[in-house]
């Protein structure tokens, strides 16, 4: 009994490391977001009491619902080209060779860039008078004038830049579609060639299964960081033109520091993590059932 | 375990809160009874924030001017972007790590002053003599219930720039610039016909505090009110608001601005005028040196804003206050710094001798003026120029995503009804002022 005591403290002393910075990391944040929700605060003046009045308000802010959906469109876009395309990349450049190699490392070579720095980069690309899209666009006789990329109209602005974050993190999921490709045993590859299977039968029929959970994975990280979208929207429109591409971060981040209003921010805040916990709690159910 | 735990958890909150409560010191009686000086009072580098996109060249001669005076005590000047000002400066003063002294948006300073986040400057200030003639625009701002919190940085003040060249070009007297919106559409006409790259007229699409500064006057100067001072306070009122908005419309529609002007956020609005490719547009005094640095041959004048009648005029006022955070540990020497600000010989060599506005009235007849004609013509626009007071300038006005903006560009880029577009941001202000 008292050895089962002193080891459930060893436990916990071994534990309390990951304990701590959970607690302190986590667990406070989402608890201290919840209570300023529930408060009007602008940091110039103390918190005041308002209940659940910020969440009521969110919900009938209509611009809060313009975000969510804007946010909902980007990443329904830019999920398939990131899945699809890094899977396409891995399945090219899977089997190591040198040229592959290089490949691999040129695709993913953006991926240990900032996203504020890639997209500041994109930024000066897309730019009207000065920018190198435009330029090659012109030289090339594709444009007959330079075309406003963004912050002028809403689905050029969201396909420029979507453009530039699938330049920036498209090797991601390329890597670890590598990684899961090359861990498929060699004997299972080489007993369907001597079957006869074709390219697209080992692709579909065996490949593409048994890197299922790894297509899942990176599926879960797009959506979340795509629903989490704020950097390259604050950087390349500011949320223009009228506030279409503001995402819904953005228009949390609007309210909490622009506008002070920090209670504010934080319901939408709670709103977003929740609707996100949702949305995971969705792919994990789906991703548990294909497994089984 | 967890029991020998909370005695260090209760000391460490406990060191948390006074640290800080503790990081704000006030000014001790001491101080406040101390004479200002244009000098510095102790030794140390000063600490100071402002912001980007404002009138850097002005505060970055003044801040040299103060160092080259005062080598023990410089000043160390941070810029943050201008549409993070605000929040910076509030997350700065809630969490104890202010500069000593900062420039601040004028139209900001009411929201600071009420939630007492900037240092009460009254007893120290009041009774300099140079306070008679500061610019009243500034002063005003400056101003919460009768205590005093700054003094002005530097005037901006909005005017029509027009190209001489291009006039005469267009067959228009380079001496006389557009008195009416009518006239301003005509002139503007003539010059897009001269075609090429060039047009007629310049308008900022994508930056709203360019455009309060540039459109805002042709809607004062119509009769129009732009902004709710306060909660339950009607925006948007006057016929000026849609006939100007129809102007701006037509403008667009007949092709007198630029494509790539609609996205304009306001970093290279100064910068516009200079390339001798646009008629006329609404800048400020700051625009006379850079365009002159741009295009050293190029002709131009300086007229007033026009409303929709003939002769009638208006004008932005803005520009910087210099105030002072809770929190500062600097008063007295900021204070100083301020009394520097509005010395006669700053005034004159350093904000007149670069052509900038004097940021006090009884300055302007100096010899920097008197051999610049442009200075005086943009002079001019303070006697008919004004500033918003308003606690939630920034989200009704300033902000990007705000309703103003969205209002201009609705009327500029699309064929929405105007009275729907006016009655939507009417809407909006009014929110934005009912929870300021």
């Amino acid at each position: 009994m008292r050895r089962g005591r002193r080891n459930g403290w060893v436990g916990l002393a071994y534990l309390s490391p990951a304990l701590l910075f959970v607690l302190i990391f986590t667990v406070y944040p989402l608890v201290r977001m919840a209570w300023m929700s529930l408060h009007n605060w602008s940091l110039l003046t103390p918190p005041r009491w308002v209940g659940f009045d910020n969440y009521t308000r969110a919900f009938d802010d209509r611009q809060f619902w313009v975000s969510f959906g804007f946010t909902l469109k980007y990443t329904l876009i830019i999920t398939p080209i990131l899945i699809i395309g890094g899977y396409l990349l891995a399945l090219l450049t899977a089997h190591n060779s040198p040229v592959r190699r290089l490949t691999r490392t040129v695709v993913f070579t953006p991926v240990v860039i900032g996203l504020g720095v890639s997209s500041l980069l994109w930024y000066w690309l897309f730019s009207t008078d000065f920018g190198f899209v435009n330029t090659v666009l012109l030289d090339l006789g594709v444009l007959k004038e330079p075309v406003v990329w963004l912050g002028v109209d809403a689905d050029r602005s969201n396909l420029a830049i979507i453009a530039s974050v699938v330049w920036k993190v498209i090797g991601f999921g390329m890597v670890l579609f590598v990684g899961a490709i090359q861990a498929i045993p060699s004997d299972v590859n080489e007993a369907s060639l001597v079957d006869g299977a074709s390219y697209r039968q080992r692709v579909t029929r065996i490949v593409l299964p048994l890197t299922l959970r790894t297509v899942l994975l990176v599926t879960l990280l797009s959506v979340i960081g795509s629903l989490l979208a704020f950097d390259q929207f604050y950087i390349m429109t500011a949320g223009q033109p009228q506030n279409e591409t503001a995402t819904s971060v953005f228009f949390v981040y609007l309210n909490s520091f622009p506008y002070l209003k920090l209670g504010y921010g934080a319901a939408l805040s709670m709103v977003l993590a929740l609707t996100i916990l949702a949305f995971t709690v969705v792919q994990l159910l789906l991703t548990r059932r294909s497994h089984t | 375990m967890v029991k020998h735990w909370r005695p260090a958890v209760a000391a460490l909150a406990t060191i948390a809160l006074v640290g800080a409560c503790s990081s704000d010191p006030e000014p001790t009686e001491e101080q406040a009874v101390q004479p200002a000086t244009t000098s510095c009072a102790s030794s140390g580098e000063l600490t100071m924030w402002e912001r980007s996109g404002g009138n850097k060249q002005m505060v970055d001669l003044l801040v040299e001017a103060w160092n080259t005076k005062n080598p023990d005590c410089k000043v160390a000047l941070t810029y943050i972007p201008h549409t993070e000002m605000v929040g910076k400066i509030a997350q700065g003063i809630a969490s104890g790590e202010v500069p000593d002294l900062m420039g601040m948006d004028l139209i900001y300073a009411p929201q600071f002053e009420k939630a007492q986040q900037l240092v009460d400057l009254t007893e120290r200030i009041k009774s300099w003599p140079e306070l008679a003639t500061a610019s009243k625009g500034h002063m005003t701002v400056a101003t919460y219930e009768d205590k005093l919190y700054g003094v002005p940085l530097y005037a901006d003040v909005s005017a029509l720039f027009y190209n001489k060249d291009l006039f005469t070009k267009a067959g228009l007297d380079p001496e006389k610039p557009p008195t009416s919106l009518d006239e301003l559409r005509s002139y503007a006409d003539k010059i897009t016909a001269l075609g090429g790259d060039v047009k007629g007229y310049y308008l900022p699409g994508n930056c709203a505090g360019c455009n309060i500064f540039t459109v805002g006057p042709l809607m004062w100067a119509s009769g129009a009110k732009i902004e709710a001072t306060a909660e339950g306070d009607e925006p948007l009122t006057g016929d000026g608001v849609k006939q100007v908005l129809q102007f701006a419309r037509d403008m667009v529609k007949a092709g007198n601005v630029h494509e790539g002007d609609r996205a304009e956020n306001g970093e290279t609005f100064h910068l516009q005028f200079g390339t001798g490719k646009v008629g006329m547009m609404g800048t400020g005094n700051f625009n006379i040196t850079l365009a002159r640095q741009q295009n050293p041959n190029m002709k131009f004048g300086i007229g007033l804003l026009p409303g929709v009648s003939p002769n009638s005029s208006a004008s932005f006022i803005g520009g910087d206050l210099v105030v002072v955070p809770r929190g500062s540990e600097r008063v007295a020497d900021a204070v100083n710094f301020m009394k520097f600000l509005l010395s006669d010989e700053v005034q004159v060599e350093v904000y007149a001798k670069a052509l900038n506005l004097t940021t006090r009235t009884d300055m302007v007849d100096n010899k920097y003026f008197q051999a610049e004609p442009l200075v005086q013509d943009v002079a001019k626009a303070l006697d008919v120029g004004r500033t918003p007071y308003t606690l939630t300038f920034f989200e009704q006005i300033n902000s990007p995503q705000g309703p103003w903006l969205q209002m201009l560009q609705k009327a500029y880029y699309t064929d929405e009804s105007l009275d729907t577009i006016i009655a939507d941001a009417k809407k909006a202000m009014k929110t934005v002022a009912s929870q300021g």
